[in-house]
């Protein structure tokens, strides 16, 4: 599947679509011009035929059916009318007489003309057509691929019409057709072939130096996520180990002085309200905290970090639930890449979404620990040109390949968003 | 004038003759027929016809036993029709023409006729294929 996706291997198969596509397509209509082209020739000859050499060969009495006329036709112009593909010669009178042929056995025979000869006979013109065989004036014939005719008109010297009809085979126009078309395809199909050889290894040098790129952003956002990380791990217990102590040790102490007797009512009731707001604060911090960096998470604690992540939803009207299934046991790391992976979801639907309810549940499935996150807000295009922001996830995804899983988000503008991610474990 | 004259009858006496007479040799086997015979004057005939190799039929007319260097005009006739004539010239007492034939429907009748320029004497033959 993922050759499949490799970007040289999907050029090269539009590439072959598109190659055959339009051999085919140029195939088809250099053939119509070779064709048009080879039965243009057959016109060509058979009016150089009829001009040139028939037509100032024929004898006075031909016209008559006269036999010396015929004779000296046959001596004169015989071998000079079965020239190149020429196959079969004929002369007919007006009223269908086949005046003089090379196929002797046809002279004199008489058979009715059609509308076409006629039409030619009467008002000149060439024409061609496929040479119907079973007629009974093609009884001679015996070209296999069939015959092709062409006919045109000449006169006698006594000016009477008569029709010159000259065969070709099938096959040598085809042959000619053939030959007209090769250097078409060789054009065609080798200028394709030699886009396709130059334009690959281009398409390859480029795939690689881009895959080279991303994977170094990759490493950069991995390595930027990792510093951060590690910054906000310090700073986390920075701020643990002093601040909170601190704040924790005073809250404790005002408590502890706003129960002194000894001490003003109105005076404890201030320390009371002070004590109790710097708990407030203490708490909004340590929520703060594990915003900032998760504490070190267990499976048994996944439904509580994960509920302290979706708990600034309230501030947000969103409403927000968490359904962690029995997990069983799963690797310290796979329940960190689920509380990132969670982190970030939850975040954007906070942020942008817009949405009224967030879900987060975590469940394990065919040895596989699947993390989904869905809101109910306003979507987007996945597909879409994203901000900055979206890096955070997409360096997710990374992270999750890593481990040997997927990170799928699934969205559509005005229907939500759901982020599923399906991690192996053991 | 009047030896002309005279020549011309019996020219045309001597033709009548020769037509009416028969060949005096006619031979044919599947692929030649031939008949000969005497002319009007000294010289003999020969006619000749078989087939040629585009299937044509070949007519060969012959005079033989006459004046060397004298000029004939002949003439082959199908079907009643000019198909071929020329003039030529007996060399060694003799001389041929050939010439193709074109085979229609039906028999065809051949004849072959020479006329010697200056004595009128007729040679003719005919065959029919």
């Amino acid at each position: 599947m993922r050759f499949v996706r490799h970007p040289v291997v999907q050029y090269l198969a539009v590439a072959v679509v598109l190659f055959v596509a339009l051999s085919v397509a140029t195939s088809i209509l250099s053939a119509r011009v070779a064709a048009t082209e080879a039965r243009a020739d057959a016109r060509a000859v058979t009016v150089v035929l009829a001009r040139s050499v028939a037509q100032p060969a024929i004898p006075k009495g031909l016209v008559d059916g006269n036999a010396g006329a015929i004779d000296k036709l046959d001596r004169q112009v015989l071998e000079r009318l079965l020239v190149g593909d020429v196959r079969r010669v004929k002369i007919w009178r007006q009223d269908g007489t086949i005046l003089y042929s090379d196929e002797t056995r046809l002279i004199g025979a008489q058979y009715a003309l059609d509308e076409e000869e006629t039409e030619v006979l009467e008002n000149g013109g060439t024409e061609a057509e496929v040479s119907d065989l079973s007629e009974p004036e093609n009884r001679y014939e015996t070209a296999d691929a069939g015959l092709v005719e062409v006919y045109t008109r000449i006169r006698s010297p006594e000016g009477e019409p008569m029709l010159f009809e000259v065969y070709f085979s099938a096959e040598d126009l085809a042959e000619r057709r053939a030959a007209v078309l090769a250097p078409f395809q060789r054009i065609t199909i080798g200028g394709l072939l030699a886009m396709l050889v130059v334009a690959t290894p281009i398409i390859w040098v480029l795939t690689r130096r881009l895959t080279r790129n991303a994977r170094e952003r990759e490493r950069l956002l991995r390595a930027s996520m990792t510093a951060s990380e590690a910054e906000r791990r310090r700073i986390a217990r920075d701020l643990h180990d002093g601040v909170v102590q601190d704040l924790a040790g005073t809250a404790f102490s005002l408590t502890a002085v706003s129960r002194d007797d000894q001490v003003p009512s109105e005076v404890r009731d201030d320390l009371q309200r002070a004590g109790a707001s710097l708990r407030t604060s203490l708490k909004a911090l340590r929520s703060l905290l594990v915003s900032i960096h998760p504490p070190d998470l267990h499976a048994d604690g996944l439904t509580a970090a994960l509920t302290d992540l979706t708990a600034p939803a309230a501030a947000a009207h969103i409403e927000s639930t968490v359904r962690v299934s029995d997990v069983g046991e799963v690797p310290d790391g796979t329940v960190a890449l689920v509380w990132r992976v969670a982190q970030e979801a939850v975040r954007n639907a906070i942020r942008h979404a817009h949405a009224d309810t967030l879900d987060v549940e975590v469940h394990r499935t065919d040895g596989h620990l699947v993390l989904v996150v869905t809101d109910d807000g306003d979507g987007f295009d996945p597909q879409a040109d994203r901000d900055a922001d979206s890096f955070g996830l997409r360096g997710l995804g990374s992270l999750v390949r890593d481990e040997g899983g997927r990170l799928d988000v699934r969205s559509t503008p005005g229907e939500g968003t759901e982020v599923r991610m399906e991690v192996k474990v053991p | 004038m009047r030896g002309r004259v005279t020549r011309l009858v019996l020219g045309t006496v001597a033709a009548l003759l020769v037509a009416g007479l028969p060949s005096s040799v006619s031979a044919s086997d599947d692929d030649e027929v031939r008949k000969g015979g005497s002319c009007s004057g000294g010289a003999d005939w020969e006619m000749r016809a078989r087939w040629d190799d585009d299937n044509r039929i070949e007519v060969r007319g012959e005079v033989d036993h006459t004046t060397s260097g004298r000029a004939w005009s002949w003439k082959i006739k199908h079907n009643g029709s000019v198909s071929a004539q020329g003039r030529a010239v007996a060399r060694g007492g003799d001389f041929e023409v050939r010439r193709s034939l074109v085979d229609l429907a039906g028999t065809d009748h051949c004849v072959f006729r020479a006329v010697k320029v200056r004595t009128g004497e007729v040679c003719r033959g005919a065959i029919d294929w």
